[in-house]
Protein backbone atom coordinates (compact mmCIF):
# COMPACT_ATOMS: atom_id res chain seq x y z
CA UNK A 1 0.00 0.00 0.00
CA UNK A 2 1.19 3.56 -1.16
CA UNK A 3 1.36 6.28 1.59
CA UNK A 4 0.09 9.91 0.91
CA UNK A 5 4.09 11.18 1.11
CA UNK A 6 5.02 8.25 -0.92
CA UNK A 7 2.56 9.42 -3.61
CA UNK A 8 3.67 12.61 -3.37
CA UNK A 9 6.93 11.61 -3.81
CA UNK A 10 6.27 9.57 -6.49
CA UNK A 11 4.39 12.16 -8.80
CA UNK A 12 7.05 14.74 -7.78
CA UNK A 13 9.73 12.75 -8.66
CA UNK A 14 7.51 11.65 -12.07
CA UNK A 15 6.71 14.99 -12.88
CA UNK A 16 10.46 15.88 -12.56
CA UNK A 17 11.77 12.89 -14.79
CA UNK A 18 9.52 13.15 -17.30
CA UNK A 19 10.31 17.05 -18.09
CA UNK A 20 14.28 16.19 -18.26
CA UNK A 21 14.86 17.19 -14.68
CA UNK A 22 17.40 14.47 -14.12
CA UNK A 23 16.32 11.87 -11.06
CA UNK A 24 15.22 8.77 -12.89
CA UNK A 25 17.54 6.26 -10.55
CA UNK A 26 15.49 7.39 -7.60
CA UNK A 27 12.25 7.68 -9.44
CA UNK A 28 12.58 3.66 -10.40
CA UNK A 29 13.86 2.79 -7.52
CA UNK A 30 11.00 4.18 -5.86
CA UNK A 31 8.55 2.47 -8.13
CA UNK A 32 9.99 -0.76 -7.75
CA UNK A 33 9.64 -0.22 -3.95
CA UNK A 34 6.47 0.77 -3.70
CA UNK A 35 5.31 -1.90 -6.27
CA UNK A 36 3.09 0.56 -8.40
CA UNK A 37 2.48 0.05 -12.02
CA UNK A 38 4.19 2.28 -14.08
CA UNK A 39 5.32 0.61 -16.97
CA UNK A 40 5.58 2.60 -19.62
CA UNK A 41 7.69 5.03 -17.60
CA UNK A 42 10.04 2.29 -16.08
CA UNK A 43 10.53 1.05 -19.41
CA UNK A 44 11.49 4.92 -21.29
CA UNK A 45 13.62 5.64 -18.00
CA UNK A 46 15.14 2.59 -17.83
CA UNK A 47 16.22 2.11 -20.87
CA UNK A 48 17.38 5.91 -20.84
CA UNK A 49 19.65 5.26 -17.70
CA UNK A 50 21.11 2.01 -19.94
CA UNK A 51 21.29 3.80 -23.01
CA UNK A 52 23.69 6.63 -21.07
CA UNK A 53 26.78 4.98 -20.91
CA UNK A 54 27.87 7.65 -18.13
CA UNK A 55 24.91 6.90 -15.95
CA UNK A 56 24.92 3.04 -16.65
CA UNK A 57 28.60 2.38 -14.80
CA UNK A 58 27.60 4.17 -12.00
CA UNK A 59 24.35 1.36 -11.90
CA UNK A 60 26.90 -1.40 -11.28
CA UNK A 61 25.04 -4.91 -9.97
CA UNK A 62 21.64 -3.38 -10.08
CA UNK A 63 21.14 -2.89 -14.26
CA UNK A 64 20.09 -6.44 -13.50
CA UNK A 65 17.06 -5.42 -12.15
CA UNK A 66 15.71 -3.41 -15.28
CA UNK A 67 16.63 -6.49 -17.12
CA UNK A 68 14.54 -8.45 -14.98
CA UNK A 69 11.68 -5.37 -15.03
CA UNK A 70 11.85 -5.66 -18.90
CA UNK A 71 11.42 -9.50 -19.08
CA UNK A 72 8.42 -9.39 -16.36
CA UNK A 73 6.81 -7.15 -19.12
CA UNK A 74 7.52 -9.39 -21.69
CA UNK A 75 9.99 -6.77 -23.43
CA UNK A 76 12.17 -9.41 -24.59
CA UNK A 77 14.03 -7.72 -27.27
CA UNK A 78 14.84 -4.90 -24.75
CA UNK A 79 15.70 -7.26 -21.98
CA UNK A 80 18.11 -9.02 -24.16
CA UNK A 81 20.04 -5.94 -25.33
CA UNK A 82 19.99 -4.87 -21.41
CA UNK A 83 21.81 -8.15 -20.34
CA UNK A 84 24.06 -8.01 -23.38
CA UNK A 85 25.33 -4.69 -22.71
CA UNK A 86 25.80 -5.71 -19.03
CA UNK A 87 27.60 -8.70 -20.15
CA UNK A 88 30.35 -6.28 -21.69
CA UNK A 89 31.37 -5.17 -18.65
CA UNK A 90 30.67 -8.10 -16.90
CA UNK A 91 31.24 -10.90 -18.86
CA UNK A 92 31.62 -13.83 -16.46
CA UNK A 93 28.50 -13.17 -14.40
CA UNK A 94 26.79 -15.70 -14.26
CA UNK A 95 23.47 -14.39 -13.28
CA UNK A 96 23.35 -12.33 -16.73
CA UNK A 97 23.96 -15.23 -18.48
CA UNK A 98 21.37 -16.97 -17.22
CA UNK A 99 19.00 -14.42 -17.68
CA UNK A 100 20.03 -14.09 -21.18
CA UNK A 101 19.47 -17.79 -21.73
CA UNK A 102 16.20 -17.98 -19.69
CA UNK A 103 14.73 -15.12 -22.57
CA UNK A 104 15.71 -17.22 -25.41
CA UNK A 105 13.83 -20.40 -23.85
CA UNK A 106 11.04 -18.09 -23.58
CA UNK A 107 11.01 -17.37 -26.60
CA UNK A 108 11.53 -20.96 -28.06
CA UNK A 109 14.35 -19.92 -29.73
CA UNK A 110 16.30 -22.77 -28.65
CA UNK A 111 19.43 -22.33 -31.05
CA UNK A 112 19.86 -19.60 -29.44
CA UNK A 113 19.35 -20.38 -25.77
CA UNK A 114 21.81 -23.31 -26.77
CA UNK A 115 24.26 -20.99 -28.31
CA UNK A 116 24.54 -18.54 -25.13
CA UNK A 117 24.57 -22.18 -22.71
CA UNK A 118 27.52 -23.09 -24.80
CA UNK A 119 29.42 -19.54 -23.81
CA UNK A 120 29.58 -20.29 -20.36
CA UNK A 121 29.19 -23.41 -19.38
CA UNK A 122 31.20 -22.64 -15.82
CA UNK A 123 28.52 -23.95 -13.61
CA UNK A 124 26.21 -27.33 -13.27
CA UNK A 125 23.33 -25.34 -13.71
CA UNK A 126 24.57 -24.43 -17.02
CA UNK A 127 25.16 -28.19 -18.12
CA UNK A 128 21.86 -29.48 -16.79
CA UNK A 129 19.88 -26.87 -18.66
CA UNK A 130 21.94 -27.64 -21.63
CA UNK A 131 21.09 -31.28 -21.33
CA UNK A 132 17.69 -30.74 -20.71
CA UNK A 133 17.23 -28.57 -24.21
CA UNK A 134 19.13 -31.18 -25.89
CA UNK A 135 16.47 -33.79 -24.29
CA UNK A 136 13.89 -31.96 -24.81
CA UNK A 137 14.88 -31.54 -29.07
CA UNK A 138 15.91 -35.59 -29.29
CA UNK A 139 19.83 -34.62 -29.55
CA UNK A 140 20.65 -37.39 -27.57
CA UNK A 141 24.40 -37.29 -28.42
CA UNK A 142 24.94 -33.96 -26.98
CA UNK A 143 22.59 -34.52 -24.42
CA UNK A 144 25.13 -37.74 -23.17
CA UNK A 145 28.20 -35.31 -23.35
CA UNK A 146 26.50 -32.54 -21.45
CA UNK A 147 25.95 -35.24 -18.44
CA UNK A 148 29.51 -36.92 -19.17
CA UNK A 149 30.83 -33.40 -17.83
CA UNK A 150 28.35 -33.68 -14.96
CA UNK A 151 29.27 -36.81 -13.83
CA UNK A 152 33.36 -36.05 -14.34
CA UNK A 153 33.37 -32.91 -12.08
CA UNK A 154 30.18 -34.48 -10.02
CA UNK A 155 30.80 -38.32 -9.91
CA UNK A 156 29.03 -38.71 -6.63
CA UNK A 157 25.68 -37.02 -7.93
CA UNK A 158 23.27 -40.14 -8.64
CA UNK A 159 20.97 -38.21 -10.12
CA UNK A 160 23.91 -37.92 -12.88
CA UNK A 161 24.44 -41.11 -13.66
CA UNK A 162 20.67 -42.00 -13.90
CA UNK A 163 19.96 -39.54 -16.07
CA UNK A 164 22.89 -40.28 -18.66
CA UNK A 165 21.99 -43.94 -18.60
CA UNK A 166 18.86 -43.13 -19.47
CA UNK A 167 19.97 -41.07 -22.15
CA UNK A 168 22.02 -43.93 -23.06
CA UNK A 169 19.05 -46.69 -23.14
CA UNK A 170 17.44 -44.04 -25.42
CA UNK A 171 20.10 -44.14 -28.04
CA UNK A 172 20.43 -46.99 -28.45
CA UNK A 173 22.78 -49.86 -29.87
CA UNK A 174 23.85 -53.10 -27.84
CA UNK A 175 27.26 -50.67 -26.67
CA UNK A 176 25.24 -47.91 -25.39
CA UNK A 177 22.42 -50.23 -23.53
CA UNK A 178 25.38 -52.30 -22.03
CA UNK A 179 27.13 -48.71 -20.66
CA UNK A 180 23.47 -47.67 -19.44
CA UNK A 181 23.46 -51.00 -17.28
CA UNK A 182 26.65 -49.70 -15.71
CA UNK A 183 25.43 -45.94 -14.83
CA UNK A 184 22.01 -47.64 -13.59
CA UNK A 185 24.40 -49.91 -11.45
CA UNK A 186 26.18 -47.00 -10.19
CA UNK A 187 23.30 -44.99 -9.71
CA UNK A 188 22.00 -47.64 -7.44
CA UNK A 189 25.33 -48.05 -5.66
CA UNK A 190 25.11 -44.55 -4.87
CA UNK A 191 21.70 -44.53 -3.11
CA UNK A 192 21.79 -47.75 -1.60
CA UNK A 193 19.65 -49.53 -3.63
CA UNK A 194 16.79 -47.55 -2.81
CA UNK A 195 16.69 -45.71 -6.71
CA UNK A 196 13.31 -47.24 -8.31
CA UNK A 197 14.48 -45.89 -11.50
CA UNK A 198 17.89 -47.28 -11.55
CA UNK A 199 16.49 -50.40 -11.04
CA UNK A 200 13.85 -50.43 -13.25
CA UNK A 201 16.79 -49.85 -15.77
CA UNK A 202 18.46 -52.76 -14.84
CA UNK A 203 15.61 -54.71 -15.96
CA UNK A 204 15.24 -52.59 -19.04
CA UNK A 205 18.69 -53.30 -20.20
CA UNK A 206 19.29 -56.46 -19.70
CA UNK A 207 15.83 -57.13 -21.37
CA UNK A 208 16.71 -55.04 -24.37
CA UNK A 209 20.18 -56.66 -24.13
CA UNK A 210 19.11 -60.18 -24.83
CA UNK A 211 16.95 -59.19 -27.55
CA UNK A 212 19.44 -57.52 -29.82
CA UNK A 213 22.01 -60.14 -28.70
CA UNK A 214 19.59 -63.02 -29.64
CA UNK A 215 21.03 -65.78 -31.98
CA UNK A 216 24.35 -64.28 -31.20
CA UNK A 217 27.46 -65.67 -29.59
CA UNK A 218 27.03 -66.14 -26.05
CA UNK A 219 30.71 -65.58 -24.91
CA UNK A 220 29.86 -61.58 -24.07
CA UNK A 221 26.33 -62.42 -22.55
CA UNK A 222 25.81 -60.41 -19.25
CA UNK A 223 25.01 -62.32 -16.08
CA UNK A 224 21.45 -62.76 -15.29
CA UNK A 225 22.16 -62.13 -11.93
CA UNK A 226 22.21 -58.20 -11.65
CA UNK A 227 18.42 -58.46 -13.36
CA UNK A 228 17.31 -60.96 -10.98
CA UNK A 229 18.67 -58.22 -7.71
CA UNK A 230 16.91 -55.47 -8.91
CA UNK A 231 13.69 -57.82 -10.17
CA UNK A 232 13.90 -59.04 -6.33
CA UNK A 233 14.30 -55.32 -4.85
CA UNK A 234 11.22 -54.21 -7.03
CA UNK A 235 9.15 -56.87 -5.41
CA UNK A 236 10.51 -56.52 -2.27
CA UNK A 237 9.83 -52.56 -2.39
CA UNK A 238 6.45 -52.90 -3.75
CA UNK A 239 4.88 -55.24 -1.82
CA UNK A 240 6.41 -53.31 0.99
CA UNK A 241 4.88 -49.78 0.02
CA UNK A 242 2.68 -50.52 -2.94
CA UNK A 243 0.90 -53.43 -2.64
CA UNK A 244 -1.77 -52.87 -4.90
CA UNK A 245 0.87 -52.70 -7.92
CA UNK A 246 2.53 -55.45 -6.88
CA UNK A 247 1.04 -57.92 -9.50
CA UNK A 248 0.85 -55.55 -12.15
CA UNK A 249 5.24 -55.14 -11.30
CA UNK A 250 5.34 -59.06 -11.06
CA UNK A 251 4.05 -59.56 -14.73
CA UNK A 252 5.65 -56.32 -16.08
CA UNK A 253 9.26 -57.65 -14.95
CA UNK A 254 7.88 -61.18 -16.38
CA UNK A 255 7.42 -59.73 -19.89
CA UNK A 256 10.52 -58.09 -19.80
CA UNK A 257 12.42 -61.14 -19.14
CA UNK A 258 10.78 -63.53 -21.71
CA UNK A 259 11.00 -60.47 -24.10
CA UNK B 1 -9.47 -41.74 -42.13
CA UNK B 2 -13.05 -41.80 -41.62
CA UNK B 3 -15.07 -40.14 -39.95
CA UNK B 4 -14.46 -40.68 -36.30
CA UNK B 5 -16.13 -39.13 -33.41
CA UNK B 6 -13.72 -39.18 -30.11
CA UNK B 7 -15.72 -39.32 -27.08
CA UNK B 8 -13.47 -37.95 -24.45
CA UNK B 9 -15.46 -38.96 -20.04
CA UNK B 10 -14.81 -36.17 -17.91
CA UNK B 11 -12.57 -37.83 -15.82
CA UNK B 12 -10.15 -38.69 -18.54
CA UNK B 13 -10.43 -34.89 -19.59
CA UNK B 14 -9.98 -33.30 -16.27
CA UNK B 15 -7.09 -35.43 -15.01
CA UNK B 16 -5.01 -34.47 -18.10
CA UNK B 17 -5.57 -30.88 -17.64
CA UNK B 18 -5.10 -30.44 -14.27
CA UNK B 19 -2.17 -32.52 -14.67
CA UNK B 20 -0.81 -29.98 -17.26
CA UNK B 21 -2.03 -27.20 -14.84
CA UNK B 22 -0.12 -29.03 -12.01
CA UNK B 23 3.22 -28.31 -13.77
CA UNK B 24 2.57 -25.01 -15.61
CA UNK B 25 5.71 -24.04 -16.72
CA UNK B 26 6.80 -28.12 -17.88
CA UNK B 27 6.07 -29.93 -20.70
CA UNK B 28 3.56 -33.08 -19.68
CA UNK B 29 1.89 -36.03 -21.54
CA UNK B 30 -0.51 -38.71 -21.03
CA UNK B 31 -1.83 -41.45 -22.51
CA UNK B 32 -5.71 -42.34 -23.39
CA UNK B 33 -7.17 -45.56 -22.32
CA UNK B 34 -10.73 -46.47 -24.33
CA UNK B 35 -11.97 -48.51 -27.31
CA UNK B 36 -13.87 -48.80 -30.28
CA UNK B 37 -17.66 -48.59 -29.25
CA UNK B 38 -18.91 -51.76 -29.36
CA UNK B 39 -22.79 -50.16 -30.69
CA UNK B 40 -21.03 -47.63 -33.17
CA UNK B 41 -17.40 -48.49 -34.84
CA UNK B 42 -17.22 -44.75 -35.72
CA UNK B 43 -17.00 -43.62 -32.08
CA UNK B 44 -13.68 -44.17 -30.24
CA UNK B 45 -14.90 -44.20 -26.68
CA UNK B 46 -11.94 -42.57 -24.03
CA UNK B 47 -12.88 -43.83 -20.59
CA UNK B 48 -9.78 -42.89 -18.98
CA UNK B 49 -6.77 -41.50 -19.09
CA UNK B 50 -2.67 -41.84 -16.88
CA UNK B 51 -0.93 -38.78 -17.25
CA UNK B 52 2.58 -39.72 -17.40
CA UNK B 53 5.66 -36.87 -16.72
CA UNK B 54 6.40 -33.73 -16.01
CA UNK B 55 10.26 -33.99 -17.05
CA UNK B 56 12.39 -35.93 -19.62
CA UNK B 57 9.66 -36.49 -22.28
CA UNK B 58 11.87 -37.58 -24.78
CA UNK B 59 13.71 -40.84 -23.02
CA UNK B 60 12.46 -43.83 -23.43
CA UNK B 61 12.68 -45.92 -20.29
CA UNK B 62 10.52 -44.77 -18.15
CA UNK B 63 7.87 -44.55 -21.03
CA UNK B 64 8.51 -48.05 -21.57
CA UNK B 65 7.86 -48.93 -18.14
CA UNK B 66 5.17 -46.65 -17.54
CA UNK B 67 3.73 -48.12 -20.74
CA UNK B 68 3.42 -52.26 -19.83
CA UNK B 69 2.45 -51.47 -16.49
CA UNK B 70 -0.42 -49.08 -18.13
CA UNK B 71 -1.62 -51.58 -20.29
CA UNK B 72 -1.42 -54.51 -18.09
CA UNK B 73 -3.76 -52.98 -16.01
CA UNK B 74 -6.28 -51.71 -18.24
CA UNK B 75 -6.73 -54.91 -20.44
CA UNK B 76 -8.38 -56.64 -17.64
CA UNK B 77 -10.91 -53.61 -18.52
CA UNK B 78 -11.25 -54.66 -21.93
CA UNK B 79 -9.53 -51.60 -22.56
CA UNK B 80 -6.33 -51.05 -24.45
CA UNK B 81 -4.06 -47.30 -24.95
CA UNK B 82 -6.17 -45.38 -27.53
CA UNK B 83 -4.36 -42.07 -27.72
CA UNK B 84 -1.74 -39.67 -26.29
CA UNK B 85 -1.79 -36.29 -24.38
CA UNK B 86 0.64 -33.45 -25.07
CA UNK B 87 1.02 -30.45 -23.08
CA UNK B 88 4.18 -27.59 -24.27
CA UNK B 89 5.87 -25.86 -22.09
CA UNK B 90 5.90 -22.52 -23.29
CA UNK B 91 1.65 -21.31 -22.98
CA UNK B 92 1.67 -19.81 -26.60
CA UNK B 93 2.97 -22.86 -28.32
CA UNK B 94 0.65 -24.81 -30.71
CA UNK B 95 3.03 -26.88 -32.09
CA UNK B 96 3.01 -30.61 -32.53
CA UNK B 97 6.47 -31.33 -31.32
CA UNK B 98 8.25 -34.25 -32.94
CA UNK B 99 8.53 -36.25 -29.13
CA UNK B 100 4.78 -36.22 -29.10
CA UNK B 101 4.30 -37.94 -33.05
CA UNK B 102 7.26 -40.45 -32.13
CA UNK B 103 4.87 -41.38 -29.03
CA UNK B 104 1.89 -40.98 -31.46
CA UNK B 105 3.59 -43.24 -34.20
CA UNK B 106 4.35 -46.11 -31.50
CA UNK B 107 0.44 -46.09 -30.61
CA UNK B 108 -0.75 -46.38 -34.35
CA UNK B 109 1.19 -49.33 -34.46
CA UNK B 110 -1.30 -51.13 -32.10
CA UNK B 111 -4.13 -49.05 -32.35
CA UNK B 112 -4.28 -47.23 -36.07
CA UNK B 113 -7.12 -44.51 -35.08
CA UNK B 114 -4.73 -43.25 -32.33
CA UNK B 115 -5.94 -39.85 -31.53
CA UNK B 116 -2.97 -37.01 -30.40
CA UNK B 117 -4.60 -34.21 -28.04
CA UNK B 118 -2.81 -30.84 -27.38
CA UNK B 119 -3.98 -28.67 -24.73
CA UNK B 120 -4.79 -25.28 -26.13
CA UNK B 121 -3.52 -22.91 -23.48
CA UNK B 122 -5.25 -19.73 -25.15
CA UNK B 123 -8.63 -21.97 -25.04
CA UNK B 124 -8.54 -23.09 -20.71
CA UNK B 125 -7.66 -19.26 -19.68
CA UNK B 126 -10.31 -18.05 -22.04
CA UNK B 127 -13.16 -20.81 -20.11
CA UNK B 128 -14.17 -18.67 -17.43
CA UNK B 129 -15.26 -15.77 -19.79
CA UNK B 130 -17.97 -17.80 -22.01
CA UNK B 131 -19.69 -20.84 -22.42
CA UNK B 132 -17.51 -23.09 -24.70
CA UNK B 133 -18.20 -26.85 -24.00
CA UNK B 134 -15.87 -28.10 -26.24
CA UNK B 135 -12.61 -29.76 -25.07
CA UNK B 136 -9.35 -27.42 -24.63
CA UNK B 137 -7.58 -29.37 -26.97
CA UNK B 138 -6.99 -30.15 -30.13
CA UNK B 139 -7.02 -33.09 -31.73
CA UNK B 140 -4.61 -34.50 -34.17
CA UNK B 141 -5.33 -37.63 -36.36
CA UNK B 142 -2.15 -39.50 -39.14
CA UNK B 143 -3.29 -39.21 -42.73
CA UNK B 144 -2.99 -41.47 -45.05
CA UNK B 145 0.69 -40.63 -45.55
CA UNK B 146 1.32 -41.01 -42.09
CA UNK B 147 1.51 -37.26 -41.05
CA UNK B 148 0.35 -35.79 -38.66
CA UNK B 149 -2.30 -33.76 -39.54
CA UNK B 150 -4.33 -30.96 -37.14
CA UNK B 151 -8.56 -32.03 -37.09
CA UNK B 152 -10.83 -28.65 -37.64
CA UNK B 153 -13.68 -28.04 -37.29
CA UNK B 154 -14.57 -28.53 -41.10
CA UNK B 155 -12.89 -32.37 -40.74
CA UNK B 156 -14.73 -35.65 -40.64
CA UNK B 157 -13.45 -36.16 -37.20
CA UNK B 158 -14.58 -34.75 -33.87
CA UNK B 159 -13.48 -34.52 -30.48
CA UNK B 160 -16.08 -34.24 -27.48
CA UNK B 161 -16.07 -34.80 -24.02
CA UNK B 162 -18.79 -37.45 -23.31
CA UNK B 163 -20.13 -34.86 -20.50
CA UNK B 164 -21.56 -31.54 -21.79
CA UNK B 165 -20.50 -30.03 -18.45
CA UNK B 166 -17.47 -31.62 -18.29
CA UNK B 167 -15.96 -27.72 -18.79
CA UNK B 168 -17.96 -26.62 -15.65
CA UNK B 169 -16.73 -29.21 -13.50
CA UNK B 170 -13.12 -28.75 -14.55
CA UNK B 171 -13.42 -25.25 -13.70
CA UNK B 172 -14.66 -25.60 -10.33
CA UNK B 173 -11.70 -28.21 -9.58
CA UNK B 174 -9.29 -25.32 -11.05
CA UNK B 175 -10.19 -22.83 -8.63
CA UNK B 176 -10.02 -25.26 -5.47
CA UNK B 177 -6.48 -25.62 -6.70
CA UNK B 178 -7.63 -29.56 -7.19
CA UNK B 179 -4.50 -30.06 -9.58
CA UNK B 180 -2.31 -30.70 -6.55
CA UNK B 181 -3.24 -33.54 -6.06
CA UNK B 182 -2.85 -35.33 -9.54
CA UNK B 183 -0.36 -37.91 -9.08
CA UNK B 184 2.02 -39.03 -12.58
CA UNK B 185 3.94 -41.55 -12.93
CA UNK B 186 7.04 -39.18 -12.92
CA UNK B 187 5.88 -38.94 -8.89
CA UNK B 188 5.48 -42.95 -8.81
CA UNK B 189 8.67 -43.91 -9.72
CA UNK B 190 9.76 -40.82 -7.51
CA UNK B 191 7.37 -42.34 -4.72
CA UNK B 192 6.04 -45.69 -5.23
CA UNK B 193 3.21 -45.33 -3.02
CA UNK B 194 1.78 -42.67 -5.14
CA UNK B 195 -0.82 -44.81 -7.19
CA UNK B 196 -1.19 -43.18 -10.58
CA UNK B 197 -4.47 -44.61 -11.27
CA UNK B 198 -5.26 -41.69 -8.89
CA UNK B 199 -8.24 -43.85 -7.62
CA UNK B 200 -9.55 -40.72 -5.04
CA UNK B 201 -9.12 -37.85 -7.52
CA UNK B 202 -12.69 -37.16 -8.14
CA UNK B 203 -13.81 -38.65 -4.65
Amino acid sequence: MVTKTEETQLNRLENQVDNGGGGAWEYLCLVKKLKVRRPDKVLRHGLSILNDPKKRSALGPDGRLEGILLEAKGLWAEAEKAYSSLLEDNPLDPVLHKRRVAIAKAQGNFPTAIEWLNKFMADHDAWRELAEIYVSLQMYKQAAFCYEELILSQPTVPLYHLAYADVLYTLGGVENILLAKKYYASAIDLTGGKNTKALFGICLCSSAIAQLTKGRNKEDKESPELQSLAAAALEKDYKQRAPAKLLLLTSALKSLKTS
Amino acid sequence: MGELKYELSQNAYIKLVLHARKHKTAAVNGVLLGRVSPQNDAVVEIADSVPLFHSHLGLLPNLEISLIMIEEHYSAQGLGIVGYFHANERFDDLELDSIAKNIGNHICRYFPQCAVLLLDNKKLEALPKGKDRSPVMQLYIRDASKNWKLVGSDGGCQLLTKEPAANVVLMDYISSEKWQDVVDFDDHLDDISKDWLNPDLFK
